[in-house]
């Protein structure tokens, strides 16, 4: 106890009513479904893969969007989250317009624009939390692999993953063009996640 | 659509502005000081300046009636200022709050204003005559963050608050012997100090920026910060609402909004310039900008010389600065402001930016 | 320039200018204080879910938004030793003057090489999308610039290494 630097304890953390400790969940809405567990939302995976193969993208996508699991388990969140970038890399970039408008109109499109606008920002960012292994490689490279090469420039050489985010981020574009920037404001404000 | 008249005052940004009935004066929140203008032909000139407040000013509302100007600012203290002979002069309210005071509003009665603040309580504001000074009762629970907004109803015990709780609520300031006892109307029909008629959240929360009652106040228009507005339409006391209908918008959030009628709105926010939005019960959309594109920010696209042009490509790199947005507002609209109405249809609206502009628009 | 840089920039340019809708907002914790948000985060309501925009694992921007202020960082590309060395030289001296660069904050965020803060003072001083293009610009800029070190440095590498290796006659 003796150890114990009492100068460098947060106080505020310590009392409920500061503004440190504030209650995060009660920005959650009532509509807030019910928790999803991972084996519900893998059979999902598997309907939605049924659809694609059956060449029914938008349909394929709309239903992986309607059943997001916002109030799901982090395990169930990854497991819809693969479902989705899959989905998302099933569809050709000539359907792209197609598809999305499709998806974003009629009933409840704007909510499942908002959805996989936040699905986009997700897919991107999964590489990052998940990295441990992304950037080791290159640090473990041979004394020989010092830079002293003029073969490859620098940017034509893809970083790993580079396939899916270009996939991403064309469907980002084409998104925003279709929803505005409205949308990545609700990702930003929207404390439902996915 | 006649142009709007548009007064470009300072490059500093405006908080808060506020006209004078008679429309002569128009009093501006800038830096730490409160600017009063008055009107010469049709432009306005600075003569008075309100000095007091030692922090960025936040709020100003002049009573239209009294023609007391009430002032608000982040250093956590209010003034009632009064014209006398020799001048304007303060009066300090007994706010009792600790953190910045971020908003202020007269009641329509003028009896009362209240003081949104930092440390998550509103100051409802009245005058004692006995003791010759404005003293507050607190309103609290259930605030759990900043008050950023405040809107009174016509009955002027209905307060509508929004905070970055992402809460919009309406509680009842009635405050005995200041108030007549209201008649009861949807939001509820005894109402004691701090009781809560309604507390509304949106699906995709965002902190609240605006509010406001209907001109009848039979119905809650709110805006935050996730780029929609959304229509409250209460049912009876203590009963869900008859209906709450949200809007999202594919713009940037909006930081205030108006009623133009039971409906027609009028928001404007960080875009920089305003919108109309439409619908009753059933449903409300969006149903156009208000400006005219052919506003002073387009003219300027006009042809420019040749050397010009080369001279621009020469130190930029580019044939056309774009230094000038098409909008009239240059940056953040933070306020819209009623400027004319009858029977709570408006004629004319002003708003007032982060640039230092305020503008008077015609619908 | 690879194809997906333009898409890269467009997202991150759109990403910008929606989080870059900030206004004045003062302290709730500590009286009298105006602090940016995002620095202080003392109020978890007061800042919103970030947002990371990726063009591969090496390249990637993040966006902290909150009521007053953002912070934006920046993940350079570093292929290899002698291009961390360039990006580590090149921030280094950037952030020593980020006096002059108004909105570069002077440390990077964890994981990051170069971090921008932008306030609410910024956005009321200067048009916001000149900020976006400003970033942006830097995201080429920098890009280009290492490029161009690199090649600079393998030039009078292979040019010392000539001159030494050149036999006695």
């Amino acid at each position: 106890m003796s150890q114990l630097n009492y100068r460098t304890i947060n106080i505020d953390v310590l009392d409920p009513d500061s503004s440190i400790n504030f209650p995060m969940d009660t920005l959650l809405p009532a509509t807030l479904p019910p928790p999803t567990t991972s084996s519900a939302a893998a059979s999902v995976a598997s309907e939605v893969r049924q659809l694609l193969r059956g060449g029914d993208p938008e349909g394929a996508l709309r239903h992986v969007l309607d059943t997001a699991p916002l109030g799901g388990d982090d395990r169930a969140k990854e497991v819809h989250l693969a479902a989705v970038t899959e989905v998302l890399q099933g569809i050709r970039q000539g359907e792209m317009s197609r598809v999305l408008e499709g998806v974003c109109t009629g009933d409840g499109g704007a909510e499942r624009a908002d959805c996989l606008m936040k699905y986009l920002y997700k897919g991107m960012a999964s590489p990052v939390s998940g990295a441990g292994g992304a950037q080791s490689p290159r640090k473990s490279v041979s004394p020989q692999g010092t830079g002293f090469s003029q073969i490859q420039g620098r940017n034509l050489g893809e970083g790993g993953g580079g396939q899916q985010m270009s996939v991403l981020l064309s469907w980002h574009e084409k998104l925003v063009e279709l929803v505005g920037t409205g949308s990545i404001v609700r990702v930003m404000t929207d404390r439902r996640t996915v | 659509m006649p142009t709007p008249e548009v007064h470009h005052l300072f490059h500093n940004p405006i908080a808060d502005h506020s006209f004078s009935p008679d429309k002569s004066t128009l009093a501006v929140a800038r830096d730490s000081n409160v600017e009063l203008y008055q009107k010469s032909g049709n432009k306005f000139s600075l003569t008075d300046e309100l000095k007091g407040h030692e922090k960025i000013v936040t709020g100003v509302d002049i009573a239209p009636n009294s023609g007391r100007i009430v002032t608000c600012s982040q250093d956590r203290n209010a003034y009632v200022w009064e014209r006398t002979p020799s001048g304007w002069k303060p009066t300090l309210v007994l706010l009792r709050i600790n953190r910045a005071a971020t908003f202020v509003r007269w009641s329509p009665s003028e009896q009362k204003f209240a003081v949104g603040s930092g440390a998550r309580v509103i100051a409802v504001c009245y005058f004692e005559e006995e003791n010759d000074w404005w003293i507050s009762k607190h309103l609290k629970k259930p605030i759990r963050s900043t008050i950023t907004t405040l809107a009174w109803h016509p009955n002027s015990v209905l307060l509508a608050a929004g905070s970055t709780d992402s809460h919009a609520r309406v509680f009842s300031s009635f405050i005995k012997g200041v108030d007549t006892r209201p008649e009861p109307s949807a939001w509820g029909e005894r109402l004691p100090f701090n009781t809560i008629c309604g507390e509304f959240l949106n699906d995709s929360a965002g902190w609240i920026h605006g509010v406001s009652f209907s001109p009848s106040g039979n119905a809650l228009a709110f805006t935050g910060h996730d780029s929609s507005i959304t229509v409250v339409y209460p049912s009876a006391p203590e009963q869900p609402p008859r209906a709450m209908l949200n809007v999202t918008t594919r713009l940037l959030p909006f930081n205030s909004l108006i009623w133009n009628g039971e409906n027609e709105i009028i928001a404007a926010g960080h875009d920089c310039e305003p919108y109309r939005f439409g619908g009753d019960e059933s449903g409300w959309q969006l149903t156009g900008t208000i400006e005219n594109k052919t506003g002073p920010g387009a003219g300027s696209a006009r042809e420019e010389s040749a050397l010009h042009m080369f001279r621009q490509m020469d130190l930029k790199g580019q044939t056309q600065a774009d230094t000038q947005l098409k909008s009239t507002h240059q940056n953040t609209i933070s306020t819209v402001r009623v400027y004319e109405e009858t029977n709570g249809v408006l004629s004319k609206f002003s708003t007032s930016g982060v640039d230092g502009r305020v503008v008077v628009w015609t619908i | 320039m690879s194809t997906s840089l333009r898409p890269y920039l467009q997202c991150v340019r759109s990403s910008l200018s929606a989080a870059l809708a900030i206004s004045n907002f003062a302290s709730q914790t500590s009286e009298r204080h105006n602090v940016p948000e995002i620095e202080a985060a003392s109020s978890p309501e007061l800042l919103l879910n970030p947002l990371v925009i990726s063009r591969n694992y090496d390249e990637r921007t993040f966006i902290e938004p909150s009521v007053n202020s953002v912070r934006v960082s920046l993940k350079v590309k570093q292929a290899d030793e002698i291009e961390h060395i360039l990006v580590h030289k090149f921030a280094r001296f950037l952030t020593q003057r980020a006096d002059a660069f108004l909105i570069l904050r002077r440390k990077p965020v964890e994981g990051y090489d170069i971090s921008f803060l932008i306030t609410n003072f910024h956005t009321e001083a200067m048009l916001k999308h000149k900020i976006v293009d400003f970033v942006i610009e830097f995201m080429e800029e920098v890009d280009k610039e290492i490029s161009e070190m690199k090649l600079f440095l393998n030039a009078r590498a292979r040019f010392v290494a000539e001159s030494f290796l050149t036999p006695f006659d």
